[in-house]
């Protein structure tokens, strides 16, 4: 077969970029819903570190004097919680998803940033799902199973209207 | 004389036997602290009674299970209906099923029957496994299944233009082309260049599991000996230092070898038109078919000893389940080049055909690698001493030049469908996968790395990811819009899975 030689190298000049399209953001309340998570996160470790220090205030007998220690592990949780807001504020700019023709990409991350596209044809079988809290603020989250389970793809804080819409999209583009 | 599979069917009434001893061995591991309780106490007779009514209850059962277990190959998927109280009809569509493999145990053996296994790539559960079916039966069951998994195949999925001679065949069943045989010589060679260590230390763990109590007694029996007795006794451990250590060594040879014969036993493999065969295995005896459109992933990989005999094992990754874990993974040592071009060219037909672009990761990756392999270096300058600098700066120098050979070695080319990764020098890794099989693209990085332009191309396959790391900005993006591309060319409208 000649087969070989109609074989052009790909031009990568004619390949739509994946580059070029505009991301949609994710509805601003799940900003919201992350912070007041990092909230109670940064409450409890902030209780576990300071625990220390209330106990001293009711045993007052000298003995938990000799540890001096206890601001480290105060300073690393401050860290921390800082590095973790950067993160997620400046992080929630760059969170947003994109439909083209026949994929779908996801982008999050500022510090880490991932870009994932996963194609219509190889969408198994999507699932809206939403928790109590998601619930109360009328948000969905979108999840997005392929074969294998490696390329799932989960877009998180999609207003409900939106979510619907993003599915129908999709379960047009995989029908069989 | 192949049966008709349309009318629901019992399996081979030897099936009982096979049933009763698997239910027997599945109460045992369930119940065995029972077990050793009972070993503890003292026995009567009510616990002997006990016992034989357990082990009743296990036939029966196991009769019971037989009898309520039919199947059958209807128009569109193969059912199984079972269960007595809780009655299940199970319903596998041939465009699930990934693999169907045939495996003789011991008892199978004996009676010349076979087990039939059913492996589909969705949730684990739904894979169907017959125990006991007549050998004739099964390869008829299978043949039949292989024709109607086909027939349900869109023609376009077998990449129809390119694959040319291999993909359009189906007409003309021949017996293909032979692939890797094992003979007792080679079978050898396999076991003698796996990893010996890591063999002597799985028969040490088995051993040592075993002879739990043994270490107690021996210093029971020690005390009891005279003072004199011990003392020679104790200056002949230091002599024994040697040969422990040789006895050790030897055991991990004998356990590699022992490993691959029960494993590789008369290793049988071929390829023809629409796939993979292969059977192997001493007393449970194996047999794969594995279609070529239904493997995800192939890797290859070798050490330094298994190239010099020429030698290469094959990994053939399928689909596996959502939780990650599962999907059918075969083995095949002793693959030589021979082979490796014929499995090569079947699989991967643009490999040939195309030159391939090739890639390397960005030259910062080389000096990343060589810190992180300083690291105990550095440990060892915290005791300043001569011999530490000394042990240090040749720690330094060998580091820098194995991680200069492993910098070398990592390698992408992209093909016109296939993509190949490659790493390592001592133990070498090659991972073939096709970008119209794809599940996702993903290009990762932190922004320390977006700075600099550098960043992972991470290929989601069915098979599980792969990645080739630090690569160039340009190259990674126009990597993935390329493979993108390719995949919506070569499934245009809504989709074939898997």
């Amino acid at each position: 077969m000649a087969m070989a030689e109609a074989n052009p190298q790909i031009n990568l000049e004619d390949v739509p970029r994946l580059d070029d399209v505009t991301f949609l953001p994710v509805s601003r309340k799940y900003f919201r819903m992350r912070m007041a998570f990092w909230g109670v996160v940064q409450l409890m470790t902030f209780g576990a570190v300071m625990s220390p220090f209330v106990a001293r205030a009711f045993v007052d007998d000298g003995r938990l004097d000799e540890f001096t220690g206890w601001w480290w592990p105060l300073a690393a949780l401050v860290t921390w919680a800082a590095l973790w807001f950067l993160e997620e504020w400046k992080g929630f700019e760059r969170r947003g998803y994109a439909v083209r023709e026949h994929d779908v990409t996801y982008r999050t991350g500022w510090f880490f940033r991932n870009t994932t596209t996963v194609p219509f044809g190889m969408i198994q079988h999507s699932e809206l799902s939403q928790g109590p809290i998601s619930r109360a603020l009328g948000l969905n989250h979108l999840k997005i199973f392929t074969a294998g389970g490696s390329g799932n793809l989960r877009i998180a804080g999609l207003d409900e209207e939106e979510a619907q819409q993003l599915r129908s999209v999709i379960e047009v583009r995989t029908q069989r | 004389m192949i049966p008709d599979f349309s009318v629901p069917r019992r399996q081979h009434p030897v099936g009982m036997a096979i049933l009763a001893v698997k239910f027997s061995w599945r109460t045992l591991s369930t119940f065995w602290p029972i077990f050793i309780g009972l070993s503890l106490a003292e026995i009567g007779w009510r616990h002997y009674a006990a016992i034989a009514l357990v082990f009743i209850g296990v036939v029966a059962s196991a009769i019971v299970y037989y009898l309520r277990f039919r199947y059958h190959v209807a128009s569109d998927a193969l059912i199984v209906e079972r269960g007595l109280i809780q009655r299940e009809r199970l319903q596998i569509p041939f465009d699930r099923i990934q693999a169907v493999q045939l495996f003789q145990g011991p008892i199978q053996q004996l009676a010349g029957l076979t087990g039939l296994r059913v492996d589909t790539a969705g949730s684990s559960g739904s894979e169907l496994e017959l125990l006991a079916v007549h050998r004739s039966e099964a390869e008829g069951l299978q043949e039949h299944l292989r024709r109607r998994m086909e027939n349900v195949e869109p023609p376009e999925e077998t990449n129809g233009e390119e694959t040319g001679a291999v993909g359009t065949s189906g007409h003309q069943r021949d017996e293909g082309e032979p692939l890797v045989a094992l003979d007792v010589p080679n079978l050898m060679k396999v076991g003698l260049s796996q990893n010996h260590l890591k063999s002597a230390f799985i028969s040490l763990a088995v051993v040592m599991s075993f002879f739990q109590g043994l270490e107690d007694r021996m210093v029971v029996w020690l005390n009891g000996l005279p003072a004199m007795v011990q003392a020679v006794l104790g200056l002949a451990t230091v002599f024994l230092i040697l040969p422990g250590i040789m006895l050790f060594l030897l055991l991990g040879v004998l356990t590699s070898v022992a490993l691959a014969v029960l494993r590789y036993w008369r290793l049988k493999s071929r390829l023809d038109g629409e796939g993979l065969k292969l059977e192997m295995g001493l007393f449970r005896r194996n047999a794969f078919e594995v279609p070529f459109k239904k493997i995800h992933l192939t890797e290859w990989n070798s050490n330094w000893i298994r190239r010099q005999l020429g030698f290469e094992t094959l990994r053939i990754r399928q689909a596996q389940a959502q939780s990650g874990s599962g999907g059918l993974r075969v083995f095949i040592p002793a693959v030589e080049p021979v082979h490796r071009a014929a499995m090569e060219a079947a699989l991967y037909p643009d490999l040939e055909s195309h030159r391939g672009i090739e890639f390397r990761p960005a030259g910062r990756l080389r000096w990343l690698l060589w810190l992180v392999a300083l690291l105990p270096a550095g440990a060892v300058l915290f005791v300043p001493a001569t011999e530490n600098l000394a042990l240090a700066a040749v720690w330094t120098g060998f580091v820098y030049w194995t991680t200069g050979r492993r910098f070398a070695s990592l390698r992408m080319s992209v093909h016109r469908d296939a993509i190949v990764l490659e790493r390592g020098w001592f133990w070498k890794t090659r991972v073939l996968l096709k970008m119209s099989q794809l599940q996702g693209v993903e290009w990762k990085r932190n922004a320390l790395l977006e700075r600099r332009g550098i960043g992972h191309l991470v290929f989601h396959t069915a098979a599980g990811a792969r990645s080739f790391r630090y690569m160039r900005r340009e190259d990674g993006v126009g990597i993935r819009d390329a493979a993108l591309h390719r995949l919506h060319s070569m499934h245009p409208g809504p989709g074939i899975v898997q």
